[in-house]
């Protein structure tokens, strides 16, 4: 669909007529979208275009209703393919953290690769601890998340969507629900990931930061993706006329 | 005599008239599975139903059935060389359980009638009974039945007391008031609210010869007699060797000697105050209190698995699955805990022909009851995780049944603990109504007591009291596990 698809590097992410309803009420309305390997692609959008739902169908928290998306190699809208075997390969971050108030840090981090077997208890601790000291957080490893401020939450989400080593990472407005002197820790931790080359999709209302970090911007309006391409193009040239309302009521 | 018609309580004969209209239209009545073999009684073992608590005939002493009754089918068993397993289960209880074949005989203090002979077989009588009145120890007004004129007595309801008492009731002037239990007919004349009260002779004389604060002033009318009894052409050896073993009694002085054990010269201890009713009365009632601990205990762990299992039901997306578990609650929420009882314990084993276990009818009865409200609390505890946490959970990969085990079940937890402790303390005390089905539960070793001493509001203080404390002891547990565990 997008100038991007042109790139070399292999898709990571196919999403192809991708139709979604809630009832009668059909959210998205036939979505093309091609992510490369290592690509960090930013969604932007009015409040109710379908952003987080187009997020959360790419691992499958949503029921797909037609069209096809493909994860990591991952048909996932074959009944056939084990949904969790694809969401190991796929690090979610939600708006208000998540993170399981009875466990400690580690213990949230440790989760999934000891439920899972992909490592013992201690190996699984060793691991997060160094995921903690990537996100800054290595004295909180046995704290409640409930001490927490929402910045440390909410980088502790995010070492713990990675400790299933993903490929891919998406946010659902990582920084939305915080107070705005901790939005930057947050989105430092993101820029790393980004350095280090991760495929990332970020759903976000930060136009700056979408500018900053974004190989590619894509704007969503009523379901559809209304207009795409690099960040200095979509700001700096919109082409539809929603875009340029949208963005003259944000920036 | 005591009993012509139907219970001592009232609400039985209901529930009970209930029950059996269900079970008419459910089907027919199996027919009888207990053991009824004709062929002589010599080595056999016979199940005799009683009721609970009719002194002398039957009470508790020290723990111990005994009574008239108990004595004397004892007694005859021997004469006889066949062997007895006593069940006090309740008069109404124990002509259900005779009807159903869950017994071979019942010896209750029971009048012959003509009613119960069409369903019944009885022996020769073993006793002649009368009515008799008795007034208040102090009282000196009243001599005889002219000065009850504008006065209130009391008899028990449906017994021959009630009969006579109201046969006069127009030519002396007063009024009769029907209460349920003999032991509160006596405390209402103690207590002034009635002068007098009309009951059969040998429960009275026992009654005053032990004390129970009233005295008899006028002469006993003679009365019917009591029988035992074996349903209609069953066990018709079982009566013939009571016939020959009462005959025998009668003839070699047995049988009169122990008739004055109970009303010449009562043997039973009469504790003379508060401390020495409770030294008596302890193990007793601690007996009960550990029927009463086990019994909600076993029904806690199954309604536990029971609510579990329907709670997690309940939030289905399966809609068949969804209205089994909605249909459970439903039912046992909006039925009486008794009637369960009851329908377990005499209705089912009239269906099914398999007779049940006391404990097993008191677990179904109370796990069934509370397994339906604990549905109701894990499906609250469920959904009131927010479901973000599920969603974050199986986003790492993990599937519903780990990710309800690890994430969302233990939030949940913590959430019901405190209304799980509440329907435990529900429980522990519903238990106390298992006693209409003659479970020796704590309440009910109370009412044991008191029917033999007539110490009614200190016994049941007594009562009370060990409850109190049982249940502040469980609540203090259950909130420092709560804490301990749920931090
Ligand atoms: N579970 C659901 N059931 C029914 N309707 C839903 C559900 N989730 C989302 N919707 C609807 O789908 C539409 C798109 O929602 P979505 O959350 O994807 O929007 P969004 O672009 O993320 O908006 P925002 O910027 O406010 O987060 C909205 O109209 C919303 O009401
Ligand atoms: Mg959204």
């Amino acid at each position: 669909m997008s100038a991007s698809t042109v790139e070399a590097k292999p898709a990571k992410i196919t999403v192809n007529g991708l139709r979604k309803s809630f009832g009668s009420n059909e959210v998205l309305k036939g979505i093309d979208v091609e992510i490369g390997e290592g690509e960090v692609v930013c969604i932007i959008g009015p409040s109710g275009s379908g952003k987080s739902t187009l997020l959360r169908c790419l691992n499958k928290l949503e029921e797909i209703s037609a069209g096809h998306v493909v994860v990591d190699g991952f048909d996932v809208t074959d009944p056939k393919v084990d949904i969790n075997e694809v969401r190991r390969h796929v690090g979610m971050v939600f708006q208000h953290f998540n993170l399981f108030p009875h466990m400690s840090v580690a213990e949230n981090i440790m989760l999934a690769p000891v439920e899972l077997k992909k490592a013992t208890k201690a190996e699984a601790r060793e691991q997060a601890l160094k995921l903690l000291d990537r996100v800054g957080l290595r004295e909180k490893a046995d704290a409640r998340p409930a001490s927490l401020s929402g910045g440390q939450k909410q980088r502790v989400a995010i070492a713990r969507a990675l400790a299933m080593s993903p490929g891919i990472m998406l946010f659902d407005e990582a920084t939305s629900a915080l107070d705005p002197e901790m939005v930057g820790e947050v989105l430092q931790v993101i820029r790393d990931l980004a350095a280090e080359g991760m495929t990332m999709v970020l759903v976000t209302h930060e136009m700056g930061f979408a500018k900053e970090i974004g190989d590619r911007v894509v704007f969503m309006a009523d379901g559809v993706v209304c207009e795409s391409g690099k960040p200095e193009d979509l700001f700096g040239n919109p082409q539809q006329e929603r875009t340029k309302e949208f963005l003259s009521k944000v920036l | 005599m005591s009993k012509m018609t139907g219970g001592p309580r009232g609400w039985l004969k209901v529930v009970t008239a209930a029950l059996f209209g269900f079970m008419l239209l459910l089907g027919p009545v199996s027919p009888a599975f207990a053991q009824q073999s004709d062929s002589g009684v010599a080595g056999k073992k016979f199940v005799i139903g009683t009721d609970t608590t009719f002194a002398p005939f039957e009470f508790r002493k020290n723990g111990e059935l005994t009574g008239i009754d108990m004595d004397l089918i004892r007694a005859i068993a021997k004469s006889e060389g066949f062997e007895v397993e006593i069940r006090s289960l309740g008069f109404n209880a124990a002509l259900q359980a005779l009807t159903s074949n869950q017994v071979d005989g019942v010896i209750a203090g029971m009048s012959i009638t003509d009613e119960r002979k069409k369903v019944y077989d009885f022996s020769e009588p073993y006793f002649e009974s009368g009515i008799q009145m008795a007034i208040a120890k102090g009282n000196t007004d009243i001599k005889g039945y002219e000065d009850l004129r504008g006065k209130t007595v009391v008899a028990k309801t449906g017994s021959e007391g009630e009969t006579y008492a109201k046969s006069i009731a127009e030519q002396y002037g007063f009024t009769v008031k029907s209460l349920d239990q003999s032991a509160t007919m006596y405390e209402s004349v103690k207590a002034g609210s009635a002068v007098a009260v009309f009951d059969d002779y040998p429960v009275l004389a026992y009654g005053v010869a032990q004390n129970n604060g009233l005295k008899t002033v006028t002469e006993k009318v003679p009365g019917g007699s009591y029988g035992f009894a074996v349903n209609k052409g069953k066990n018709t050896a079982l009566l013939g060797a009571f016939n020959d073993g009462l005959a025998k009694m009668k003839a070699n002085g047995e049988y009169d000697k122990l008739l004055n054990t109970y009303l010449a010269d009562p043997t039973a201890e009469v504790p003379s105050n508060f401390w020495d009713l409770l030294v008596k009365s302890f193990p007793a009632l601690m007996k009960g209190l550990g029927n009463t601990l086990l019994v909600t205990g076993i029904s806690f762990v199954v309604a536990m698995a029971l609510g579990l299992l329907a709670g997690f039901m309940k939030i289905s997306s399966n809609i068949v699955v969804r209205g089994i578990a909605t249909t459970f609650v439903n039912i046992f929420r909006g039925t009486p805990l008794l009637l369960w009882a009851f329908m377990f314990y005499f209705g089912l084993p009239q269906l099914t022909g398999v007779e049940i276990s006391i404990w097993v009818a008191g677990v179904l009865t109370l796990s069934l009851n509370s397994g339906a409200y604990i549905a109701e609390i894990v499906r609250g505890g469920i959904q009131s995780v927010d479901p973000g946490q599920l969603e974050a959970s199986r986003s790492l990969g993990l599937g519903y049944g780990k990710s309800m085990q690890k994430v969302v079940v233990p939030q949940a937890f913590k959430m019901m603990t405190p209304s799980l402790i509440n329907q435990l303390i529900i429980m522990l005390k519903d238990s106390s109504l298992l006693l209409a089905i003659g479970f020796g539960e704590l309440l009910y070793q109370g009412q044991q007591i008191y029917a033999a001493n007539f110490r009614v509001t200190e016994t049941l203080i007594i009562v009370g009291l060990i409850y109190f404390v049982a249940i502040m002891a469980l609540t203090k547990l259950a909130n420092y596990a709560d804490r301990k565990f749920n931090k």
